[in-house]
């Protein structure tokens, strides 16, 4: 298995390209050409290569789950915490997205970051390399408490590449924000590890004694599981919604989506990598990755497609009526992200899967796109600014109209293949006897109207129509490298769809779906039959209860093709003129309500100074007058009668030898009296 | 005709309890000298005469070691008092109290 033995330089060598950064950041600030640019395109280019390479051996059948190091061997029966390495289809067709992006967006930040003459470059190539290097280990971890450790050092790395610009006052600020509300969800995931580890004795995803397998058999008796006095099913729900906190804060899922909009204020590259194709798809994999855990747990399913199909509706209604172009983004990606958490909740894993790969593709390619569009208007990003700019970047134009078919979810783009996957997976098990995932669905088809309009609401006030502004008129060019990865990920955004036709598969019977191949089979290697799509699907069938309906999956897929063709021609028919008016105004309250996000800042600030700090308060108070009462309180008694017991001390000499005469006198009465001298 | 024990003993205390009254009650450093030899030579009658009394010079030998400890004791203590008196202009032993709380 040669590939396997190289697999760890795929994390390795982006890391080494964040130490080459941080090195010559420190020691010789102008020694890297371009920034530290080009060492980081060198490294994720050669983990590409590598996990094409891994892709190639999975393909073939390889499969492995190996320990790369120890790090705390147990003391008794205590678990060994381990850095392990778990490659199989999932982990690889991952790998191959990320660093792709990565690749990519290295390429790009090229033309958006040196090409502009930004400073502190290194800084920024030394995150993005750490980021690129922690995703790929958290992509590979081969169990829970590593998975932990990158989940966090992704975390990290968003806050500094968003307080990129530390000098401006928004940057800093989002930067935090993303930090703690990321941080108030992972609070939860490290008390389910932590749980995980108590219970099973074990983190780790692949093989017999792996918890997945574990709580299987513990659900069936045929192992046993500390419990701590819940019943098991009820146990195991405690710690996949512990999990699940984690996943959304760093999914932004509701509630914990707030941060996600204001980490567009990061470079545009920045927002294209961690906040659309990578680091917030992290929550999604992670439930992918331990999907056989959360098969088991039928409530935790319902609540995931539930969270899912409102945080998809909700954010689309937001996203009607910004006025900047990434925030129309950042609002259809956590909307996105809602369909694959609706797709996991209702047992279509690879439906799911399928969703993150082409996701990834088009809304990086979005970002990107927006990031052209803001170099050519001089960082001016708002949409009423623009207009016209079709005719003046023309490569741009077509790669970002792609994007936004695959986003709208028109035929034949990639988006809309992995949507209705999602959505008919939702309804199919929705009408197999379960009316929450019928009511995800209907929030999700809903969704889709939504999506269509606001994507071409985007698209038709960015370039169509007359120029609205001396700097739409007269655009900043870009350069190859903001053009080259747009034309690589357009291409991805037209064709990704195309490995997953299921509805032409069910008409024509060709091709193949081929992701459906892909996840299904353990290579036959028995150890990695719980990682398969088809075990998830019988876990699903005999402990989620979950049945499907004989549905043909045309039908469905044409009402959420209308619905979007609906949304979008709603969208030309308010905004396709050459001067087009500002609707939004007539929404009147609801547009006041919808461009304030629902005031979930403000009820969240309201949440913190009502309830969090008076209870704080509360618990200072007990910190400050109980145990620190306690404490202050001995020292007191002791500085006091120290205070009076010094005054013995008088410094005379007759007061010492009346005292130890009389001390004397006092010792001989005492041992008289007791020796019985005067009896 | 020999004086019986009780007579040294009374003597001896006397001498003790004079010893003592006179570091109790004097203010003066020399005094404080003069009345810790007056105890130390209270012990050494006492020595003397037991000495005397059982027939063994081990008690008279004795008293000539504490005579030597006094004369030694005496050196130390007139250097103190000298000290004493250079630092506080004085030899009273309630004006040197810097060595306190």
């Amino acid at each position: 298995m040669a590939a396997f033995d190289f697999a760890p330089l795929i994390v390795l060598l982006p890391f080494t390209s964040f130490f080459v950064a941080v090195a010559a950041a420190i020691w010789r600030p102008n020694i890297l050409p371009k920034g530290g640019a080009l060492p980081g395109i060198a490294a994720t280019a050669g983990s590409l290569l590598v996990s094409l390479w891994v892709a190639v051996e999975v393909l073939g059948g390889g499969r492995t789950a190996e320990t790369v190091y120890v790090w705390s061997t147990g003391v008794g029966d205590a678990p060994e915490l381990v850095f392990s390495l778990l490659l199989d289809p999932l982990s690889a067709l991952m790998l191959l997205i990320v660093s792709l992006v990565a690749t990519l967006v290295h390429v790009f930040s090229l033309g958006y970051m040196n090409d502009e003459d930004e400073t502190g470059l290194p800084r920024y190539y030394a995150g993005l390399g750490l980021f690129t290097a922690s995703m790929l280990g958290f992509v590979v971890a081969g169990n829970l408490l590593m998975a932990f450790i990158f989940f966090e050092l992704v975390g990290l790395c968003s806050y500094l590449l968003i307080g990129f610009w530390f000098r401006e006052a928004g940057p800093p600020s989002a930067a935090k924000k993303a930090f703690l509300v990321t941080r108030f969800g992972d609070y939860f995931f490290l008390v389910g590890v932590a749980g995980v580890f108590a219970t099973f004795g074990s983190a780790a995803f692949a093989g017999p004694e792996s918890f997945p397998a574990v709580a299987e058999a513990a659900l069936t008796g045929e192992a046993s599981v500390r419990t701590f006095g819940f019943g098991t099913q009820t146990w195991f729900s405690v710690l996949g919604f512990l999990i699940l906190g984690g996943v959304v804060g760093k999914s932004a899922q509701y509630p914990l989506h707030t941060w996600l909009p204001d980490a567009m204020e990061g470079p545009t590259p920045v927002s294209a990598l961690i906040h659309a194709a990578t680091m917030v798809a992290a929550g999604v994999y992670l439930i992918a990755r331990i999907y056989g855990f959360y098969a088991l747990l039928p409530t935790v399913l319902a609540a995931i497609a539930l969270v899912g199909g409102f945080t998809a509706l909700f954010a689309a209604t937001m996203g009607l009526v910004k006025r900047e172009i990434k925030q129309v983004l950042a609002y259809s990606t956590i909307s996105q992200y809602g369909y694959m958490m609706l797709g996991l909740g209702a047992g279509g894993y690879v439906a799911a899967t399928f969703h993150l790969m082409t996701h990834a593709f088009f809304k990086a390619l979005l970002f990107l796109g927006a990031g052209s569009v803001i170099i050519a208007m001089h960082h001016n990003e708002d949409m009423w600014d623009m207009g016209g700019l079709r005719k003046r970047m023309p490569v741009t134009y077509v790669t970002f109209l792609a994007g936004s078919l695959a986003l709208a979810g028109i035929v034949p783009f990639a988006g809309f293949w992995s949507k209705d996957e999602v959505l008919y997976e939702a309804l199919v098990h929705g009408l197999g006897g379960s009316p929450i995932l019928l009511a995800a669905y209907g929030m999700g088809l809903v969704a889709v109207l939504f999506t269509g309009f606001y994507t071409f609401r985007m698209v038709l006030l960015t370039f169509h129509g007359d120029p609205r502004t001396e700097l739409a008129r007269n655009p900043h060019g870009v350069g190859w490298n903001v053009k080259a990865p747009l034309v690589v990920l357009g291409v991805l955004a037209t064709t990704a769809g195309f490995l997953n036709m299921v509805p032409v598969h069910e008409l024509l019977g060709f091709p193949p779906e081929y992701l459906h191949d892909w996840l299904a089979h353990d290579g036959g290697r028995s150890a990695f039959a719980g990682l398969t799509s088809e075990h998830y699907g019988e876990l699903l069938h005999d402990w989620a209860g979950y049945s499907t309906v004989e549905l043909s999956a045309i039908l469905p897929g044409l009402v959420s093709l209308g619905l979007a063709l609906l949304g979008a021609g709603g969208a030309y028919a308010l905004y396709a003129g050459d001067d087009p008016e500002e609707h939004t105004e007539k929404l009147g309250a609801a547009k006041t309500v919808l461009y304030n996000n629902y005031y979930q800042d403000e009820y969240q600030v309201w949440l913190t100074d009502s309830v969090v700090k008076p209870l704080s308060r509360t618990m200072d108070t007990f910190d400050q007058g109980v145990v620190d009462g306690t404490v202050n309180t001995v020292s007191s008694v002791s500085l006091f009668s120290g205070r009076r017991l010094r005054r013995i001390q008088t410094g005379v000499v007759s007061n010492y030898a009346v005292l130890l005469t009389l001390g004397l006198t006092a010792l001989v009465l005492v041992v008289g009296v007791l020796g019985g001298w005067f009896a | 005709m020999a004086v019986p024990p009780s007579y040294y003993l009374l003597l001896s205390a006397a001498l003790f309890c004079i010893g003592v009254a006179g570091v109790l009650t004097r203010r003066n450093a020399l005094l404080f000298l003069m009345s810790i030899e007056l105890m130390l030579n209270a012990a050494n009658v006492n020595f003397v005469y037991f000495s005397q009394f059982w027939g063994n010079v081990t008690g008279q030998t004795f008293s000539l070691f504490v005579i030597a400890l006094a004369a030694a004791e005496v050196a130390i203590g007139i250097g103190i008092i000298l000290v004493l008196y250079r630092n506080f202009d004085g030899v009273d032993v309630t004006e040197a109290t810097t060595m306190r709380w």
